[in-house]
């Protein structure tokens, strides 16, 4: 079959507030960026897909369509995307169905949020809080950090998780961005800075929890023999193909779920068995050579590494302490900084994965972050406490 | 500021924000910002789980049984996830277990909850799933996991009928 392969990415900025442009302006600057990447016109492209969680923080129904208006893409089809914090995952994988099933030859993925401080962080949490049950959850006082917090203590009891080595990724993911131009935190951290910071709900404090940024992403897959034909200088650039792609989903919410299984995700496991099966991966460990997972929170990115089966369940934290998933351990995640130092911009984050996992596998990162000869990577991203799982798999196909 | 215009908030004069050189869009640097707000009031049912909220006026915890499976939800489910069955309403003791808790020190806005304040998870007696309330009259270095809580219902006036109610340890 013919492979899907990406052609173009880029980014805006992801910052704590662009109040010098609105989200369409946003998401003008990724994708120009996006189409400078791939030396194409953007009437070469006949399908847009819109990734964008909330219309609540934009304060505008129907965004996608204006997006789609802004870049100058009239008549040509598009649709929205949406799945909570999987929504740009989820966009990928929508955007691979659209191209295996010639739908489009040459399609565009956006994904952007104002999650900024266009409304206060209070508002953003409640606005956030709304994808939890507001029938069951919400009326008690719950909000997202707390339902995280609930599923990390019972990791915690159960396999001597520590407060340090949460906070060690926190220490990473802030490291990383500082050699990410775009990053909206680039911090270098101690341990000792994220265990003193406010506490928001036990065992989380401040420095565990994302950010919230104003930001978007692009990127433009096509099917390669197309790629091949209409793009010019297509084989003096490395391929970059997406060979894989895994979904999967869980009770909504948590309580609901078998209860042995509070202190695991679940659907990321399901949806990166999948992403597996369809790349040929059975030892992600050492088949895969850099990673960007959803780290809402620094326990959800160790509850990912045991998901994506990249160490057993109950052993990320000591491994975390050895340093296997730094830049210059033996799996790198989260080169770009991750949702806790580079940005989360809901609908954004996931596109911004692949974009970060494409530079890293075509060697064009800053070489501070660059994993030296990465030829597989994998991006990761859910919905609410990992209710939506998306997993993808891209590979370099011209080496 | 312009006083004639009710939402004008504040102009600025923005940087790029990647500190190009040559700026493209240089001309589009002025910003104007608005303060927009905007009210939405719901008439919102509880629908088919309406019972459970009303008969916490008795002080009565309900859940729903799958007679098919014989699963019990809570948060109740009209119809079982399992096999797709009618459920029945059950009636349950109100005591559970401490499953998994977290203390949160400040509470959000629409949280109408003193601070700091405990949220669990609990595993009542007679249901599958883990139900998330509030523990009160405890604090956190009393709490243990698998400890032995009941709940509570109060008479104060509540804006949430969820409200009526909360855990706390049985022992104390």
């Amino acid at each position: 079959m013919d492979d899907v392969v990406v052609l173009g990415c880029g980014l805006s900025p992801f910052r704590s507030s662009r109040f010098d442009g609105s989200i369409r302006d946003w998401v003008a600057e990724a994708v120009l960026a996006a189409l400078a990447d791939s030396g194409l016109e953007h009437q070469q492209i006949d399908q847009s897909l819109m990734a964008y969680e909330s219309d609540h923080l934009a304060g505008q129904i129907g965004q996608g369509v204006i997006w789609h208006d802004t870049l100058g893409l009239t008549p040509r089809p598009t649709a929205r995307i949406e799945g909570c914090g999987a929504t740009g995952g989820l966009a990928l994988r929508s955007a691979f169905a659209y191209l295996r099933a010639g739908l489009s030859r040459c399609l565009l993925v956006v994904g952007a949020e104002r999650v900024g401080k266009s409304v206060s962080t209070a508002t953003a949490g409640e606005i956030f809080a709304m994808s939890s049950d507001t029938d069951w959850e919400l009326p008690v006082g719950g909000h997202f950090t707390a339902y995280y917090a609930l599923l990390m203590r019972e990791h915690m009891r159960r396999y001597g998780t520590t407060e340090e080595q949460l906070a060690l990724v926190s220490v990473k993911n802030h490291g990383n961005a500082r050699y990410h131009p775009l990053a909206q935190k680039p911090k270098e951290l101690t341990v000792d800075e994220v265990l003193a910071s406010p506490l928001i709900a036990s065992p989380y404090k401040l420095l565990d929890c994302s950010l919230l940024s104003d930001g978007a992403a692009a990127v433009i897959l096509a099917n390669r023999s197309w790629a091949q034909a209409n793009v010019p200088r297509f084989s003096e650039r490395p391929v970059v193909a997406l060979t894989g792609s895994g979904c999967a989903t869980d009770y909504a919410r948590a309580g609901d779920r078998p209860r042995d299984a509070l202190a695991h995700f679940t659907a990321k496991r399901l949806a990166g068995e999948a992403a597996y099966a369809m790349a040929g991966i059975s030892e992600p460990l050492e088949e895969i050579d850099v990673a960007e997972v959803y780290d809402s929170y620094t326990g959800a990115e160790l509850m990912a590494y045991e998901a994506l089966g990249f160490c057993p369940p109950g052993t990320s934290g000591p491994l975390s302490e050895e340093g296997v998933f730094s830049l210059q351990g033996e799996l790198p995640v989260n080169p770009s900084g991750g949702l806790l130092g580079f940005g989360a911009a809901a609908g954004a984050t996931g596109v911004a994965q692949a974009v970060e996992i494409t530079a890293q596998l075509r060697g064009e990162a800053d070489p501070r972050r660059q994993v030296a000869g990465a030829k597989r990577g994998l991006s990761d991203c859910h919905a609410g406490t990992c209710t939506v799982a998306a997993v993808h798999i891209f590979e370099r196909k011209d080496i | 500021m312009d006083p004639k215009v009710k939402l004008e908030l504040e102009r600025l004069r923005a940087d790029d924000p990647l500190g190009r050189s040559e700026d493209p869009f240089a001309d589009f640097r002025e910003v104007l910002l608005l303060g927009l707000e905007h009210r939405f009031r719901y008439r919102h049912s509880l629908g088919k789980s309406s019972r459970f909220f009303l008969a916490l006026e008795e002080g009565v915890l309900l859940a729903t049984r799958c007679e098919r499976c014989g699963r019990v939800w809570l948060p109740p489910r009209p119809v079982c996830p399992n096999d797709l069955q009618v459920t029945r309403w059950t009636e349950l003791s109100g005591k559970g277990t401490l499953e998994s808790w977290t203390l949160c020190p400040r509470a959000p806005h629409y949280a109408r909850t003193g601070e700091p304040y405990l949220l669990a998870y609990v595993a009542l007696e007679g249901v599958s799933t883990l139900f998330l309330h509030q523990l009160r009259g405890v604090g956190p270095d009393a709490l243990q996991h698998g400890m032995e809580l009941h709940a509570v219902f109060g008479n104060e006036p509540v804006d949430h009928p969820l409200e009526r109610f909360w855990f706390e340890p049985l022992e104390l």
